[in-house]
């Protein structure tokens, strides 16, 4: 039989699915009388915001020169200090000569900021970022020791692996920050961030055990043979091999870190989900808001996979 | 140059116990090959990792180049280092390429200057017959080819002894040729070698001492005209007689 290189069909089933779906949900949301607000939802990733520029003293407007849409105001104080302050030339509240106190409104700056969609999101990237690398670094040690010849090493590290798996992150986060956190003090962020890696390194560790164990025999034997250490063999020899080998599933590890991150809204860190939050109660566009984080995450972790893709593709030249 | 005495290795494990090496004693002098054959299961392979310490043993004393390896103080690393081994599998190092393969040891054991690493790794090249291949992954090459660079990798620490564990038993026929012409060219070089072997060409051609083993033990030993020709022990004309 001749294998069927047409797809049209089934490009057209997969369509035909999903316009389906879509038109499902649109149907059950208008029989729930909800009113889509979309129109404000761009607001909350970035807004034109006005700063205002006040003189910081009593005295006197000096001089204004107006060039393009900004104006250069130079004020005098009573003692002959001088301050110059740009603003917007349709903003500006002050005429040539005219007295002023101190904190008086000269005029506005008006600049695009981020909104908290944004900023949530920038948390969020942080959070699961800086927890990435602790993992790794919490992971590989973890990892040696699991697979090390020293009793002592090797339950220490199996009993922090299992109680972290063993042991939902929701309950991890709150032990980090009411337990942990409240004895030695500890900031939110910090317990947060401590909570993720941890979390986080117990699942990296069990990888690199793995990816450690994937790992002839041989190579380590051929690298002793040598003469290496065991310190210089697992650093040239298993460890470069072992991480080719779990950068997938290391990768997925990442990503799902990122997802993960959302849980320590419930300790009051500002993240992409608490955002949401936020902007919920102030607006009440409940659908509008969680469909646009949920597209956020996914755009980071579509980003990150596609990373990670073009890495192994690099690191596949040896073989 | 290579001093067994009475070594014994056991391995246990789910209540059984094996004497996988069981009281040998043997001696190799500088710049002399012996072939250590045997049928599987014999301690032959288990013996000749023992000598550097790829596998502890249970009693008994190995003395490489005056250092004897029971002496818990000894530092195996600087022993190693003396000591080149070649591998049935090859077990090069599958992300460095050919020339890395060879400069890795000399540049963190020996720390050598790369520069000269890679003068030395040329070098060997040339000497086993692939100069050609340095920027090549393993897993580009034949199996012959493989091991030829396993050969070089290990003659690149300027080892003071060789010993090859099976080097030609994963090989396809038209590659052990190759192979063994390298080792054979080794030996006339004057290179102190172990060879556990089932070339029994080899044996006869380039060794100056056959040990057979059987059940971790020394059956039978001698020069190869002698074990091959006039057998003293039943064990080895039977071994002889299913092997040749």
């Amino acid at each position: 039989m001749i294998k069927s290189k047409n797809q049209l069909p089934w490009m057209l089933l997969l369509a035909a699915i999903l316009i389906g779906l879509a038109a499902g949900t649109y149907g059950a949301v208008k029989k729930i009388d909800y009113s889509w607000r979309w129109h404000r939802v761009p607001q909350y990733f970035a807004y034109h915001g006005e700063d205002a520029q006040k003189i910081p003293f009593d005295g006197r407007v000096e001089s204004i020169t107006k060039k393009g849409g900004s104006a250069k105001v130079t004020l005098v104080s009573e003692d002959k200090t001088t301050k110059v302050v740009v603003v917007d030339a349709n903003s500006l509240r002050v005429s040539q000569g005219e007295d002023l106190f101190q904190g008086d409104i000269v005029g506005f700056v008006r600049a695009w900021r981020p909104g908290p969609l944004m900023v949530g999101l920038w948390t969020t990237m942080w959070l699961s970022g800086i927890s990435s690398v602790l993992a790794l670094f919490i992971g590989l040690i973890t990892g040696l020791c699991r697979v090390s010849k020293n009793f002592t090493l090797r339950w220490l590290a199996t009993i922090y692996v299992e109680f972290i798996r063993g042991t939902p992150l929701l309950v991890q986060i709150f032990i980090a920050y009411f337990f942990v956190g409240t004895v030695f003090n500890l900031d939110r962020n910090v317990a947060g961030l401590g909570a993720l890696s941890i979390f986080a390194g117990a699942y990296v560790a069990e990888m690199v055990r793995a990816g450690i164990q994937a790992i002839p025999p041989g190579q380590m034997e051929a690298a002793r043979s040598l003469g290496m250490t065991i310190f210089q063999a697992m650093r040239y020899i298993i460890l470069p091999q072992a991480f080719k080998k779990i950068l997938p599933p290391l990768a997925g590890q990442f990503i799902s870190l990122i997802k993960d991150s959302s849980l320590v809204s419930v300790i009051a860190i500002t993240d992409l989900t608490k955002s949401g939050r936020e902007i919920i109660t102030s607006t009440f566009a409940t659908f509008e808001v969680w469909l646009t984080v949920a597209a956020m995450y996914l755009v980071v972790t579509s980003l990150l996979s596609q990373v990670v893709f073009y890495l192994e593709r690099r690191m596949a030249v040896s073989d | 140059m290579i001093k067994a005495q009475n070594v014994v290795k056991i391995f246990s494990g789910r209540g059984i116990t094996v004497r996988a090496v069981d009281g040998v004693s043997t001696e190799v002098k500088k710049g002399e090959v012996i072939v250590i054959i045997g049928p599987s299961g014999s301690g032959k392979s288990t013996f000749l990792r023992c000598l550097n310490g790829l596998e502890t043993f249970d009693e008994g004393h190995i003395i490489i180049d005056g250092v004897d390896l029971a002496d818990r103080k000894t530092d195996i690393n600087k022993v190693r280092a003396e000591v080149g081994m070649v591998f049935q599998q090859f077990n090069l190092f599958p992300h460095k390429t050919v020339l890395e393969n060879l400069t890795l040891a000399q540049l963190v054991v020996r720390k050598r200057k790369r520069p000269a690493a890679e003068d030395k790794a040329r070098q060997l090249l040339k000497k086993v017959g692939i100069p050609e291949k340095e920027n090549e992954y393993p897993s580009r090459l034949s199996g012959g080819q493989q091991q030829r660079v396993a050969i070089a990798r290990a003659l690149a620490m300027d080892p003071k002894i060789m010993l090859f564990d099976e080097p030609t038993s994963a090989l396809d026929p038209e590659m052990v040729g190759e192979v063994l012409d390298v080792m054979k060219q080794l030996a006339k070089e004057g290179m102190t070698m172990a060879v556990v072997t089932h070339e029994m060409g080899f044996a006869r051609e380039v060794c100056e001492r056959v040990l057979f083993m059987d059940q971790g033990k020394i059956v039978e030993e001698g020069t190869p005209e002698h074990f091959f020709k006039n057998p003293t022990e039943e064990r080895t004309k039977l071994f002889l007689s299913q092997v040749l």
